[in-house]
């Protein structure tokens, strides 16, 4: 227990806020276009997953500094 | 407590070649691959069994996915992105498999004991997904050059839309180019290492209980099926960004915000060399 584990958890700590509130827009959002019109719920889903992945690499990184933190130094 | 290896272990070498775990995990892989699709193409019917219908389910999902969003020319990459697609799915899938992760060698690292398995999920080494990554930016490439010739392409990547914003639009877009191949490959190595991270913590918190409560089997097997949807997920998400970015090359023209309409400029041209692909 030393300064690398605490450097790591604060990493993907903050790391995964800006993701989790971005997420929770877009999954808000597909889910308010799925309510208004329930038949394109088909069209949404494409880009709604690509959004999702696109929005989860940034909490990807996050994590892949705070693996490099622990591991690698 | 929890042991998880970032590096892929060892298991032996031929030659220079050193043979590690992940290897084995993505050549099983493979080779499931390859018996499923021999034996379903030796005894497939046009009238499909019902063990037919089930191996066809996910290629005509996705299938109907690429066509619907891929343009006019999506018969020539769809089978690149159905193979990544089944790829990502079974290495994924292999890894929730008892014993695999499980099963090895044990061996003294640091004065503990710890397994060294024979089988690793292959997507939980960054080499696998860094080798899937560089496949789909090689074609990527490729397609936009064989669809707007050196020219267009080069035309594309370096020069900006008003002429005096090149110096700082162009490294922009070569960054971003390039970033592709860190993002696709980062998120499913993290995606797929976490969920490995995330089941060996799980195990080990309820371990302790086994005498108690039997939560060691509920609670584990609870997130065993989370990571059955994130194989999917990740499979899914990396076939489709691998196609988005096909279709953004092949779309690319001289004007911006053509982007979102592949198939507008010129149909013709866009079916003849899908026949020939077909």
């Amino acid at each position: 227990m030393d300064l690398h584990t605490l450097a790591a958890g604060l990493a993907m700590g903050l790391g995964g806020i800006g993701p989790g509130i971005g997420l929770g827009i877009g999954f808000s959002k597909a889910m308010e276009a799925i309510g208004r019109n329930p038949e394109a719920s088909g069209t949404i889903f494409v880009p709604y997953i690509l959004g999702l992945a696109l929005t989860e690499a940034i909490g990807i990184y996050a994590l892949v500094v705070s693996l490099i933190i622990l591991f690698a130094t | 407590m929890v042991h998880v290896e970032i590096r892929a272990e060892e298991l032996f070498a031929i030659g220079p070649l050193i043979v590690t775990n992940s290897m084995v995990g993505a050549l099983l892989a493979s080779a499931i691959l390859l018996f499923a699709a021999r034996w379903f193409t030796r005894r497939s019917g046009i009238v499909p069994s019902r063990a037919q219908s089930i191996i066809e389910l996910p290629i005509e999902f996705l299938a109907g996915i690429v066509r619907g969003t891929g343009g006019t020319r999506w018969r020539q990459f769809a089978p690149l992105v159905l193979a990544i697609f089944l790829f990502v799915l079974t290495a994924n899938w292999l890894s929730l498999l008892p014993g695999v992760g499980t099963i090895g060698f044990a061996e003294e690292v640091e004065g503990k004991k710890v397994i060294v398995p024979f089988v690793r999920a292959a997507a939980a080494d960054l080499n696998f997904t860094l080798g899937l990554a560089l496949i789909s930016f090689v074609s990527f490439v490729a397609f936009g050059l064989r669809a707007n010739g050196l020219r267009g392409y080069l035309k594309e990547l370096l020069v900006a839309e008003p002429a005096y914003m090149t110096p700082l639009l162009t490294p922009i877009h070569l960054i971003s180019e390039l970033s592709r191949v860190i993002s696709l490959s980062m998120r499913l190595f993290g995606n797929v290492f976490a969920g490995e991270v995330l089941l060996a913590t799980m195990l080990a918190l309820t371990t302790a209980t086994i005498f108690i409560l039997p939560l060691a089997f509920v609670i584990p097997g609870v997130f065993i099926g989370l990571e059955l949807l994130f194989g999917l997920v990740q499979a899914l998400v990396f076939a489709l960004l691998s196609m988005t970015y096909i279709t953004l090359a092949i779309a690319e023209h001289r004007e911006h915000g053509s982007d979102e309409h592949p198939s507008g400029e010129s149909p013709e041209q866009g079916a003849a060399p899908a026949h020939g692909a077909a």
